[in-house]
């Protein structure tokens, strides 16, 4: 099966047509779940990055916030992920092809991959070296605002 | 009203508004700062509340936390109130026509008067300044009610192209 099947098979699948045949509003809905998501995930993220380079909270231990900041995290990308794959599956089509979602793709892997290697070890340490603890904040939060910024494209490319 | 929407039409028409409107690349980048901006001062304002409602970082204490994320708040602010202004711009008459920009508007208008009344009054007490184990059942509020109108005026952002006239 070629992938344009696949897609077609998707898009013609009964969850995609309960999706982008009842009323208009229900992919209006998705789009404020995945903004909320998103919303969560990046300040979420911008909290435990300002704490790790110490440009907030300073004298508050560093894995008590990281920790429940990073409960959001999660939150926010299950529900980020979540409507971003029922809106997917409602038009793959017009997705896929788009290079303003391929990019997005890209750096949302990119930036998964940053999370699990740099910003996860920096955050779980209780003093991590500042210098190494800088970059990783950068690049995560970088590499986080891009996928926003790639995403937000999307509908004009 | 008729005079504020023949403002906005000549706003729309005018020389920046359709540069904005017409440019491949402008106005969604435009668009990326508006949510990025969004994501850093809402989004910390949301995780704000959150600790007023005691739900978020109880061991911080709260004078503590407006204080410290306070520059990051007003900075990305100033991302979205500068990229909203020029998205408006190139935008204005059509904005006027969807109701839910001027729900927006006026959520915004609320949200901003319940934080002013927050910060002016209600974190100006006692319990509030030397972070008293027990807070005032004002300062929940206080928070339920900024999360509450600043999930709305996002919500309206985002359903500004599905509801585009009060038809």
């Amino acid at each position: 099966m070629t992938t344009f099947e696949v897609l077609t098979w998707l898009q013609d699948s009964a969850l995609a047509h309960a999706i982008s045949k009842t009323d208009h509003l229900v992919g209006a809905g998705l789009q404020i779940v995945h903004v909320m998501g998103l919303v969560a995930l990046l300040a979420s993220l911008l909290l435990i990055g300002l704490h790790v380079v110490g440009l907030a909270f300073k004298h508050q231990p560093l894995t008590d916030t990281a920790r429940e900041a990073t409960k959001l995290v999660w939150w926010g990308l299950a529900l980020t992920a979540l409507s971003g794959t029922l809106m997917f599956i409602a038009t793959p089509k017009l997705y896929f092809y788009n290079p303003a979602f391929r990019l997005k793709m890209i750096l949302f892997f990119v930036a998964v991959i940053v999370q699990l290697l740099l910003f996860r070890k920096t955050a779980a340490q209780t003093s991590p070296k500042p210098g190494f603890a800088r970059a990783s904040v950068a690049i995560s939060l970088a590499a986080w605002f891009s996928v926003a910024m790639a995403g937000r494209m999307i509908g004009f490319i | 009203m008729s005079t504020l929407y023949a403002l906005a039409e000549q706003i729309e028409a005018s020389a920046i508004g359709v540069a904005i409107a017409e440019s491949r690349y402008a106005y969604p980048i435009i668009e990326g700062i508006h949510l990025i901006g969004l994501a850093v001062s809402v989004g910390l304002i949301l995780l704000t509340d959150l600790r007023l409602m005691n739900l978020f970082m109880k061991r911080v204490p709260v004078v503590d936390v407006l204080r410290q994320l306070r520059p990051y708040v007003i900075g990305g602010f100033i991302a979205v109130f500068i990229s909203g202004g020029v998205l408006f711009w190139s935008a204005a008459a059509r904005m006027l026509d969807s109701p839910a920009f001027v729900a927006k508007m006026i959520f915004m208008v609320f949200a901003g008067l319940n934080a002013l009344y927050f910060e002016f009054v209600i974190a100006k007490r006692a319990p509030v300044q030397q972070n008293h184990p027990v807070l005032p059942s004002s300062v929940a509020y206080a928070g339920v009610a900024s999360f509450a109108l600043w999930t709305l005026v996002v919500m309206c952002g985002r359903l500004i192209p599905y509801l585009p006239n009060w038809g």
